[in-house]
Order: structure tokens, then sequence, then C-alpha cells
């Protein structure tokens, strides 16, 4: 038996379809890698970046899960008085803070600054004028 | 109503008190309630009423605007009413509800004068806290 014959009866045209997907399988999986090396190379020349971008997406999420503080006051107050102080300019000072606060409009500004200075968003300089702490965020 | 004498003994100013001087003391000094941005005293004027926190947070604001909070209980509040010129200091603002309990200064200065010993140790105490005071309202 010779010929087209012999290659349907040992299988043989199962084994090519079977021999070339396997090829084009290879074929398809390399020019995947090929195609995606360039960002390897980067994350490799890069890599310290990387590793600290990485770190600070870490702690950013253990931040967010787990809150170390338990203040009533909303974000928009925080900016809010923030904004305030970046006018006044630093040192300011507490009692015209809360008086400005009043102006406009901060509906408990005494108690609302008060929480700011226990959640030390507001810090004493120790000569009588306060400080926005920018290293503190909620 | 008025003050409780384990009130008084649990207090730092008045821990090596004997029992007896506290309920001397207990029967003249007066528990008072505050609200938010109540004023507890003005500067420059007389002083008249001796403070100690038992709970909330204040505000002392001097010249200059410039301040100080107070956020402990046992802490004192009107200290010029033991020293001369026997005029307010700062100006005393409750930044929360709270409670302080109160004293007329010309009994506060017999108490003293009538227990010298003990006297002679609270107003150590006293003058320790003015001078950590001190840069605040030079």
């Amino acid at each position: 038996m010779y010929g087209l014959e012999a290659i349907s009866n040992h299988n043989g045209w199962a084994m090519a379809v079977v021999g070339i997907s396997i090829v084009f399988s290879g074929l398809l999986v390399l020019s995947f890698a090929i195609s995606q090396l360039h960002k390897f190379i980067d994350l490799w020349e890069n890599r310290k970046a990387h590793l600290q971008n990485m770190k600070e997406l870490l702690q950013t999420k253990v931040k967010e899960e787990k809150p170390d503080y338990n203040f009533s006051f909303s974000r928009d107050v925080e900016e809010s008085v923030h904004l305030i102080t970046k006018r006044m300019g630093e040192p300011f000072s507490l009692p015209r803070l809360i008086d400005i606060s009043k102006k406009f409009g901060l509906a408990t500004p005494h108690s609302t600054i008060n929480e700011l200075i226990k959640a030390d968003l507001i810090i004493p300089d120790g000569k009588g004028y306060f400080y926005w702490n920018t290293k503190k965020t909620l | 109503m008025a003050t409780n004498v384990e009130t008084l003994g649990s207090l730092e100013l008045f821990k090596e008190m004997e029992y007896e001087a506290l309920e001397d003391l207990a029967q003249i000094m007066q528990p008072l309630k505050v609200t938010e941005g109540e004023v507890l005293t003005l500067r420059g004027k007389q002083a008249q009423i001796f403070f100690i926190i038992l709970s909330g947070n204040f505000m002392v604001s001097f010249s200059h605007d410039r301040a100080l909070t107070l956020h402990n209980r046992g802490a004192l509040m009107g200290l010029s009413t033991v020293i001369t010129p026997f005029l307010y200091t700062g100006t005393v603002t409750a930044l929360t509800d709270g409670e302080v309990l109160s004293m007329p200064g010309s009994t506060f200065w017999d108490f003293l004068q009538n227990n010298s010993a003990l006297g002679d140790k609270i107003l150590q105490k006293i003058k320790s806290m003015i001078l950590e005071r001190k840069n605040f309202f030079i």
C-alpha cells in the first residue's frame, strides 16, 4: 500500500492536522510573546519605579481598608477649612480661623476645628499659632 | 449643687489633699455645664472665677490672635484669679460641650490661705502651668 491510501490507513491526515495545529499554536504563542516583549523590557529597565508604585498602591489600599480615625466631619468640611487656612497663610491664628469659618457658614465651627485639631490636621507651632498638617490625610 | 468629693480627689491638682480638705473644697466648687462656643473668661476683664476642666475642649486666646487649646481633664483656666493684677490674660471659649468646676477667685484665695501647706503645693503647680503658657501671652 502506497500514497494517499497508506496515509489514510495510518491516520496520516489526522496526524497532519494535529501537527499543523501544534505548530500554529506554538507560532501564535511566540508571536504574542514577541509582541509583548517591549513591555517586559520596559518593566525591567524601570523596575525600581514600578516597585515603588506598587508599594504606594498597596499602602493606599491598606489605608483605605483600615482607617485610623473616627471623626464626624466630612471630606467637604475638611477641604473648606483647608482652603480658608490657605487663604489666611501659615502659620494662622485659631480664633481668626473660627471667626472666618463662621462667616463662611460652617455650621459648628468650634467643634469642627476641635476635631480637626484632634485628627492632627491642624497642629500648633508652640508659639500660639497653627499649621495645616499636609503630611496627614484622612 | 456642690461638687462631688471623689471627682475633686481624682484631679491631679488635688491628689495629695486629705478627705476633710476635699470636703471643704467641694462645698465651694460648683460644677458648670458649658456649650460649644460659650465664653468663660474675657481677656483684660477682672479675673473673678477660676475653672477646672472635667470634660470638653477649650481654646484660650491671647493678644496678637495667639491661642492654645486644652483637651485634658484637670486642666486649669482663669489662672489670673490668683495672680496680680487679677486680670484675665486670655479669653476662654468652649470648643465643644463640656463640664467645668468653677470657683470664685476670692474664695480660692481664702482656701489657699487657710490651708497654707497645701496652698503652697497648689500654687507651685499653678506657677508651673503659668510658665508653660508664658510664651503665649508675652
